[in-house]
């Protein structure tokens, strides 16, 4: 009796978690670079409740009755498929179409690494410009260097960037010349590795594996960059609805579970008036 | 009178046995990979009742009155590989089986010790090193041991299990089957271990390859079950006040003046 009360109540909170998934999944659908969170789950451990079993002619059975003692959360992984790209008006704005990522260099001087390329020119020391986030992180480079210009001798909104990522400045005949560095662009062996920090910004960890530079390493397929677009998030409405209206009745039915349980525990107590 | 009084108790048992059983198909109705599970229920065997205290049978032995049953025990439990449906989910590496057959699993527990599982859940992913595993990071084996792949170049899995990248079959999955499922055990996490006597035959399952197979869980069955099993528990539960209150009047009216 009271296993399935415990097995009811993992299966709420199995589904409490699921929830607080598709809630973060649909509070983010609007964030540009988020990709969508999923829930995956697994049965607990097996007891035997019963060594001998025998079929219905009588024959015993390999394998004692066992019971199964409820459900948790195996996994939560991203899924890290192409959102659709959207035109902005920013020439500062970015889309990666591939699997790369943008590496920005953190408060705390490490490196991270997002999808999103909703970038901006910030003042920097010396009169110069540094190419940053949203946030203020700086954008890293093919090499791991900040992006920098000085600020009297540009106008940043005439800087174009290539697929590549090299940025570029028109000559005196508008024709877009290299200045000599661009958008760094990484990738990684097991991207669901990655640790998701605040900011759809991520965290190298040991299951992810190294950064690998789309520069330098040429084993890996080049992303394009897309200037003038934004990748939106991935998130599916209606798949987070449909799992939303699963979760919420998968939760249900083990409350009426734990509800039936109880019942029969009252009539237990009730035996003896 | 007592007797009986034992016989709805091993009911009052028996149900909740069910209900354990079932609240664990309600909680995993959304476990990819899961295959519910029943029991039957079972008489204890029959046994002789005879008079007491009775000579009048051949040769002063006490008369036989019939057979009895003295209450109800679980048969055995059973799963249901009946086919899940597919859920899609577009990703290359959750694979779902149509068919009968299982994934392959190199299973390694917190002591070190590897086994072989067998499981229908195929949310599997690489990891840094390329290696196929289960969320859990259990290793998926193919015809050849751990399957490896490259984790740069795109892979397409074929509906017999054959992994391809960049146009060359890298590995194939090895998917297994039973002559009987009644020598598989449960071991939790989805996975199933065959006990001793098994046979194992080839299976005839399709890989799917972007799909998940979800639980074969029917929740109005279990719903229905729910009901029939509180209120199983309660005639039982009713049986046995009525049993109590027949003692009461034994004990304390009987004799009275």
């Amino acid at each position: 009796m009271v296993r399935s009360l415990w097995s009811a109540a993992s299966g709420m909170n199995a589904q409490q978690v699921n929830l607080d998934t598709i809630a973060n999944n649909l509070a983010n659908v609007n964030t540009v670079g988020f990709k969508t969170t999923v829930n995956e789950f697994k049965s607990l451990l097996y007891q035997n409740i019963q060594t001998r079993t025998t079929s219905a002619n009588g024959d015993t059975k390999p394998v004692g009755a066992q019971v199964g003692l409820g459900v948790r959360n195996a996994s939560m992984i991203s899924i890290f498929k192409q959102g659709a790209a959207n035109a902005t008006e920013s020439d500062t704005a970015f889309c990666i179409e591939g699997e790369g990522f943008f590496a920005v260099r953190g408060n705390d001087a490490q490196t991270y690494y997002t999808r999103n390329g909703d970038f901006t020119w910030t003042l920097g020391n010396n009169n110069t410009l540094i190419l940053t986030t949203t946030e203020g992180l700086p954008v890293l480079s093919t090499t791991g260097a900040l992006i920098t210009l000085p600020r009297d001798q540009y106008v940043t909104s005439r800087i174009t960037v290539t697929a590549d990522g090299t940025v570029c400045y028109p000559d005196e005949n508008n024709v877009p010349q290299s200045m000599g560095f661009a958008i760094g662009l990484y990738q990684f062996n097991n991207p669901a590795g990655l640790n998701k920090e605040d900011s759809t910004i991520y965290g190298v960890t040991d299951a992810s594996g190294p950064a690998l530079n789309e520069a330098t390493n040429g084993a890996l397929q080049r992303s394009k960059l897309l200037q003038g677009y934004l990748e939106q998030s991935n998130v599916q409405v209606a798949d987070e609805m449909v799992s939303m209206i699963i979760t919420q009745r998968a939760y249900e039915m083990n409350s009426k579970a734990i509800q039936a349980s109880d019942e029969m525990m009252q009539q237990a107590n009730n035996l003896r008036r | 009178m007592l007797k009986g009084l034992y016989t709805a108790y091993t009911g009052l048992r028996h149900e909740q046995h069910r209900m354990d059983i079932m609240t664990n198909n309600l909680a995993n109705s959304t476990t990819v990979g899961f295959k519910k599970e029943g029991s039957t229920s079972q008489s204890f065997d029959e046994i002789l009742a005879y008079r007491l205290k009775d000579t009048t049978d051949v040769g002063n032995l006490a008369k036989r009155i019939g057979y009895n049953t003295p209450g109800v025990k679980i048969g055995e439990t059973y799963t249901y590989y009946d086919q899940g449906p597919f859920q899609a989910t577009n990703n290359t590496y959750d694979l779902a089986l149509g068919g009968n057959g299982f994934f392959t699993i190199e299973f390694t527990n917190k002591a070190g010790e590897t086994t072989t599982m067998y499981t229908r859940a195929g949310d599997f992913t690489l990891t840094k090193d390329g290696y196929l595993v289960t969320k859990d990071g259990d290793y998926v084996l193919g015809t050849n041991g751990r399957i490896r792949l490259d984790t740069l170049a795109d892979a397409t899995v074929g509906k017999d299990g054959s992994i391809m990248q960049n146009g060359v079959t890298v590995a194939q999955l090895r998917l297994t089957d039973f002559e009987d499922y009644d020598y598989l055990e449960h071991y939790g996490e989805t996975y199933f271990v065959p006990v001793e006597g098994y046979t194992t035959k080839a299976a005839d399952a399709e890989v799917y390859s972007g799909y998940l197979e979800t639980a074969n869980v029917s929740v109005v069955t279990e719903m229905v079950n729910m009901i029939s099993i509180t209120r199983a528990y309660e005639s039982n539960q009713k049986i046995m006040q009525a049993y109590d209150e027949t003692l009461e009047q034994a004990a304390n009216q009987t004799g009275r003046l």
